[in-house]
């Protein structure tokens, strides 16, 4: 019943700091509340049990791109994303029935798949070892190949966020404005 | 153990990749567009913990982890391409990037 209630504060505060992100004009304001929002499902996790992934959605996303993201906000010129509106009017009103659409395509998902969900085999195991160790361990022998996969994508998204925000030599001179 | 029902993470997280996707599609600024798909991405990852959760499974924990990671690939590399677009053309906002010329 504890869990339900702090379930249920951490889903407010997260979705609160959701429409933040997409209501606020100002960059700034709106890293912080996406920041929030990382917190928040960062105490989601903890809360369903998945203290691993909890402690590395704050590491990585509530430190790391968090603040990748504000130092590349100082790089842009965000005035004039202010000066001119930083919303689509039309299109936001125009995407509030696509959403619900999405919705209820998602409601059906989930409902048809939770009715054909299979019972749990690695609780008894997880409930033994407890939930670090297991993840570790079958991230490690099962999932090998995706995870040297995954550091491979990670090393290409590095050298290609190094090609791209290199500064050319005056290649694209005549190209600009 | 299961005092909280699968049900309530997958609310959770389709409000938050609702709001996600009014974000992609209503914003102007390029770098809140991005962390807009950050917060769809979030959503992901709860709807996988959730059901992580209620199965017993720890598979779903390992796909959010590898969600993790993509998403700060994705975030390298989106926040390079904005950087560079802002280099080249000295724009920021999505309705001024109309071609693909460059």
């Amino acid at each position: 019943m504890v869990r339900l209630i702090i379930f249920l504060i951490f889903s407010a505060w997260a979705v609160i700091s959701g429409i933040g992100v997409i209501t606020f004009t100002n960059p700034i304001y709106v890293i912080l509340w996406l920041l929030s929002a990382l917190i928040a499902v960062a105490g989601i996790f903890f809360t369903a049990g998945a203290e691993l992934v909890g402690a590395l959605q704050l590491l990585i996303y509530a430190v790391a791109i968090a603040v990748f993201y504000v130092f590349v906000l100082t790089a842009v010129p965000w005035e004039k994303a202010i000066k001119k509106g930083t919303h689509y009017r039309m299109e936001g009103v125009v995407s509030l029935p696509l959403v619900i659409l999405l919705y209820v395509e998602m409601a059906i998902v989930f409902l048809l798949g939770i009715t054909a969900s299979p019972e749990g085999k690695f609780r008894a195991f997880i409930e033994k070892f407890g939930n670090t160790e297991v993840v570790g361990s079958i991230l490690f022998t099962k999932y090998f190949f995706a995870f040297e996969v995954v550091s491979l994508v990670l090393l290409i998204g590095m050298i290609g966020a190094v090609l791209i925000g290199r500064k050319e030599s005056q290649t694209y001179e005549n190209d600009t404005r | 153990m299961k005092t909280i029902p699968v049900e309530a993470y997958f609310v959770v997280s389709m409000v938050l990749f609702g709001l996600g996707v009014i974000g992609l599609i209503a914003r102007r600024n390029l770098v809140t567009v991005l962390m807009s798909l950050e917060l769809a991405l979030n959503a992901v990852n709860v709807a996988f913990v959730g059901a992580d959760a209620h199965m017993g499974l720890v598979e779903g924990q390992i796909f959010a982890l590898f969600v993790i990671a993509l998403a700060a690939a994705e975030a390298a590399v989106g926040l390079g391409i904005i950087i560079a677009i802002f280099r080249y053309r000295y724009v920021e906002s999505t309705d001024e990037i109309t071609d693909m010329r460059g």
